[in-house]
């Protein structure tokens, strides 16, 4: 019998990482692109959860930052906000819808930037910059507390300040998973389309992109605008259902779990192709929900003094490197696009080549 | 005018990021893997320090010589079982990246494991610690000073001798300058990057050994250090281990210094910019010279100036 919590857990985690690692497919699995920096989409949408939108409703509501300063402001204006919901749910909705939409914009500003210094360098260097960029990034949001309130993080409104335990968590894990089914539609709708193809080929042979005429760097931009753009709303679901905002916790495992995992995803279930990143994500999600609901007895039948989640960085750290070595290519590999017109010449040499067979 | 502390604190950091940057390199040049988990093999000299000071109250420049031992060894290690079967299959530049992100993620975890360990062990917590109480002054200058510098000397000493001076150094450069050729000519380029990864490890445990007395370790040591890491090797030159020595300086005192002079003008608040500092430098060096310092033809500079080339 699995634990009813355990289920609930794994698919609102499921959600949240099927949407960052589509965006993540995009850019790495099928533009080739190495965004090791992909953790500073989401803090985006965590900023603009956090530090943009409650200051707006600061200002809509008169609450200044007084003595216990921005953190402390930001519960005053939450618990006034979520005091409205409780009696206006369609409130809650609207402020949800904005604050996505804010993400999304702001996310394609960030991405589009974040890779302009770097968009001719050769692989490498590129990762490293991006890593460099959302590692900076990530540190002044900890460290500069004006904007997220640092160490001591801030509290956002409850959006679904109308539901009680855990129907609040059933209707979360509800909208985040239709938001990452929108998400699956959208990235399958638009890499199926020459512009998906000409993704690919970028990430085949860059020099074959110029010879047609393209413009590299613009297809860059292009596709980190819109995999921060998606990956953003992340941030923002992340701070809503957690209620809060901790610069604290990016700190440690920005980098860890919305880099390297999204990633571990991707390369388990196979890169430039989503059903296999719905599978890596299922298959990472259940092990790490696993591992974290029965944390405390892992710990104790190995006699550890540590915490879990050290075990769970090593045992996912050697996962990914078994991946590389024993296939590379992942659960599901990608499988040769078959367009309109090639399916046609396919049928033509087959008709033709049994024509053949008939004369001799 | 920055104090007299100002100037040696970056003179200190200065010396610790070279350290780490050279390692960086050296592991570049000979397998050309930007090695992400650089932070962390400093992070194994940390508490390697940490270890036998606990244990046997023996001062952390007496752990110098373990810290580069155990450095080298987790160097090695990491070559051994985790680049070299990838590079024998063939793998990209990008999928010896991610092995290194995940490498770094699994000395993280051993590092929580270790400091939990150590902590039930000692009796006082092991994730976040520094040594600037057992600083001391030799001459009037803080020790931390003196002895950084000394290894550095020390460092660039035995590397020039090794490299300049002795048959093995030639194989080594050779097989740095151009693999193929060099293996041709009998010179086991297995060997060359063996010894790298052991430098490049037991050089950045060293500074890990020697950072506490500047800044605090914590659990994120490994990825604050990082960026700095990489802008000292690029700003250097990626492709050239005098590179990493220029670098080195150059991001050590430009995060110390700027930041500082930043913050006499905007308040203290600006303090908290010091890697936007490496980051700018990472940015526009990789815009004006993507070779580096030491990777600049200062022929065609000087040309250029003159306006005998057209840019």
């Amino acid at each position: 019998m699995i634990p009813t919590g355990l289920i609930q857990n794994i698919l609102l985690w499921f959600g949240m990482y099927l949407i960052v690692s589509l965006s993540l497919n995009m850019e790495y699995g099928y533009g080739g692109i190495p965004n090791f920096g992909k953790a500073i989409s989401v803090i985006v949408g965590a900023v603009v959860a956090g530090g943009i939108m409650t200051r707006i409703l600061m200002a809509i509501y008169g609450v200044k930052g007084g003595i216990g300063g921005f953190s402390t402001a930001t519960s005053v204006v939450s618990d006034k906000v979520t005091a409205i919901v409780q009696h206006n749910p369609l409130f809650g909705l609207l402020l949800f819808l904005a604050t996505i939409a804010l993400a999304i914009v702001l996310g394609c500003i960030v991405g589009a930037l974040f890779i302009l210094p770097s968009a001719r360098l050769r692989e490498d260097y590129l990762a490293i910059t991006l890593l460099a960029i959302s590692e900076t990034f990530t540190m002044i949001c900890y460290y500069d507390q004006p904007i997220i309130g640092g160490y001591y993080g801030v509290s956002v409104p409850d959006i679904l300040g109308f539901l009680q335990g855990s129907n609040r968590f059933l209707f979360f894990t509800a909208i985040i998973l239709v938001i990452a089914f929108i998400t699956y539609v959208f990235f399958e709708r638009l890499l199926n389309t020459p512009y998906g193809r000409l993704l690919k080929a970028m990430r085949e042979n860059e020099d074959v992109i110029r010879v047609y005429g393209r413009d590299i760097m613009k297809v860059r931009m292009m596709t980190m605008a819109v995999g921060s753009g998606v990956a953003a709303i992340v941030g923002v679901l992340l701070s809503y259902f957690t209620l809060s905002v901790q610069a604290n916790s990016f700190m440690i495992t920005g980098r860890t779990l919305w880099t390297f995992y999204p990633f571990l995803i991707i390369l388990l279930g196979g890169a430039g192709n989503n059903r296999g990143v719905v599978a890596g994500t299922f298959i990472f999600v259940t092990v790490m929900e696993v591992i974290d609901f029965y944390k405390s007895s892992i710990v104790a039948t190995l006699n550890l003094p540590v915490e879990a989640v050290w075990l769970e960085y090593i045992l996912f750290g050697v996962m990914m490197l078994l991946i590389l070595y024993y296939k590379p290519e992942g659960l599901i590999p990608e499988k040769p696009i078959i367009t309109a017109p090639i399916k046609k010449a396919y049928e033509t040499r087959k008709v033709v080549l049994r024509g053949l067979r008939k004369e001799e | 005018m920055p104090g007299m502390e100002v100037l040696t604190g970056a003179i200190i950091y200065s010396n610790l990021l070279v350290l780490l940057a050279v390692g960086l390199t050296l592991a570049y040049i000979t397998t050309a893997v930007p090695n992400f988990a650089q932070g962390s093999f400093a992070v194994v000299g940390s508490y390697t320090a940490l270890t036998i000071y606990r244990l046997f109250n023996l001062h952390p420049y007496v752990s110098l010589p373990l810290a580069f031992l155990a450095g080298g060894a987790v160097g090695l290690a990491s070559y051994v079982f985790v680049l070299r079967p990838l590079i024998r299959r063939g793998a990209t530049v990008v999928t010896l990246m991610i092995a290194t992100l995940a490498l770094d993620l699994i000395l993280l975890g051993l590092r929580g494991i270790y400091a939990g360990y150590l902590g039930k062990m000692t009796g006082s917590t092991c994730d976040m610690f520094m040594f600037a109480y057992l600083n001391y002054n030799i001459f009037g200058l803080p020790s931390i000073l003196v002895v950084s510098s000394l290894v550095i000397v020390l460092t660039f000493g035995v590397l020039f001798t090794l490299l300049y001076k002795t048959k093995f150094g030639i194989a080594l450069r050779a097989s740095m300058e151009n693999p193929a050729l060099a293996e041709i000519m009998g010179v086991n380029v297995e060997y060359t990057r063996m010894f790298a990864w052991f430098l490049s490890g037991a050089l950045a445990a060293m500074a890990g050994c020697l950072l506490p007395f500047k800044q605090e370790i914590v659990p994120a040591t490994a990825e604050i250090i990082i960026v700095s890491i990489f802008a000292a090797s690029i700003v250097g030159g990626l492709n050239n281990i005098y590179g990493a020595l220029i670098g080195g300086y150059i991001v050590g005192m430009s995060e110390s210094l700027v930041t500082y002079w930043l913050s006499t003008i905007f308040g203290t608040g600006m303090l908290v910019y010091s890697k936007v500092v490496a980051l700018t430098i990472i940015i526009v060096t990789l815009l004006i010279a993507p070779q580096g310092i030491a990777g600049i033809d200062w022929r065609v500079v000087r040309k250029k100036l003159r306006g005998e080339v057209k840019a």
